[in-house]
């Protein structure tokens, strides 16, 4: 009886321990399919290929001058930041692959800032981005449903044209709690062609 | 039985530090399948300068930031939907990486460098 009680047991036991391995085998079968590309790979790949300046961000509220650049490099990425200069280490922004420079959407925006995540307590906040050619105008929609211009300026990649802006909110922008919650791309006929949520302390 | 059990852990506790990249990289967070809204971060550190969401694709919004260890502000963060979403802040700072998902279902993880 007790030789039978511990077989059973035993049983349960490998069944619990062969349930779990499974699980955890078909979880890493899944992941698999993502593999994040190595760091120190992707930073190589940030000191290559060629570095062009799109946009400004003009100084104001006492910070200073940034520039909007572009970068396509040997490891096939398309990366768009914002920084001091073309050599500063300061980047913030994000890639693409360079096949699809603004991911599948005529609009590819990045929000940049400093402080937070209260927007009371943000003290410098960037947006800067790149459109499709059919975009005519760009707008950020604020949290309370004010709108802000941004200047789009011309931006030829390769035989590419796109259109390129960086823009620099003001304080008085973000008073109030209030902050950016999108940023809208249009065409000349103001019918919306794209948009991208965003927000600070998100 | 207690070979067995030992023997799990063991390669539950490898797959586990498979996630881990080299020397001067950490993975803090992934590869995982991600929620909207869903943060993470790393261990606090004064060496950390680039904070890294890699994605599976375009089109998911991500923000990556820094937190320091004395008033927990975020500095340095960056918000966006490319497929690789990253900022650097190079200060003495004891700071941690932070990640968080403001869109949901895709595949990524957060990696902080020195």
């Amino acid at each position: 009886m007790v030789e039978v009680r511990m077989t059973r047991r035993r049983w349960a036991i490998v069944g619990a321990i062969s349930a779990l391995a499974t699980a955890i085998l078909a979880s890493s079968v899944v992941a698999g399919q993502f593999r994040a590309p190595d760091p120190e790979a992707f930073h190589a790949g940030l000191a290559t290929g060629e570095i062009t300046r799109v946009a400004d961000i003009a100084a104001g509220d006492g910070k200073p001058a940034r520039g909007v650049f572009v970068q396509a490099t040997d490891t096939g990425q398309l990366c768009l930041w914002d920084a001091p200069s073309a050599s500063s280490q300061q980047r913030q922004g994000g890639c693409n692959s360079v096949d699809d420079p603004l991911g599948g959407s005529a609009l590819s925006a990045s929000l940049a800032y400093q402080g937070g995540p209260a927007v009371e307590d943000v003290q410098d906040a960037r947006l800067i981005g790149l459109v499709s050619r059919d975009v005519a105008t760009v707008q950020v929609l604020m949290s309370d449903g004010t709108q802000r211009d941004v200047r789009l300026r011309k931006a030829t990649l390769g035989s590419n044209e796109y259109g390129a802006f960086g823009y620099r909110f003001k304080k008085s922008d973000l008073r109030g709690g209030v902050g950016p919650t999108a940023v809208i791309a249009r065409a000349a006929s103001g019918d919306e062609i794209a948009r991208q949520p965003t927000g600070i302390g998100g | 039985m207690k070979t067995l059990g030992a023997g799990l852990v063991a390669f539950v506790v490898a797959l586990t530090l498979a996630g881990a990249a080299l020397a001067g990289a950490t993975t803090y967070a992934g590869p995982q399948q991600w929620s909207q809204n869903q943060g993470a971060g790393s261990a606090f550190s004064s060496s950390w300068k680039y904070n890294h969401f890699f994605k599976n694709g375009s089109g998911y919004d991500t923000t990556v930031t820094f937190i320091d260890n004395v008033t927990y502000s975020w500095h340095a963060t960056v918000r966006n939907t490319s497929s690789v979403t990253y900022t650097y802040w190079s200060v003495s700072n004891v700071k941690r990486g932070h990640c968080r998902a403001n869109s949901a279902y895709f595949w990524g993880s957060c990696v902080v460098v020195n």
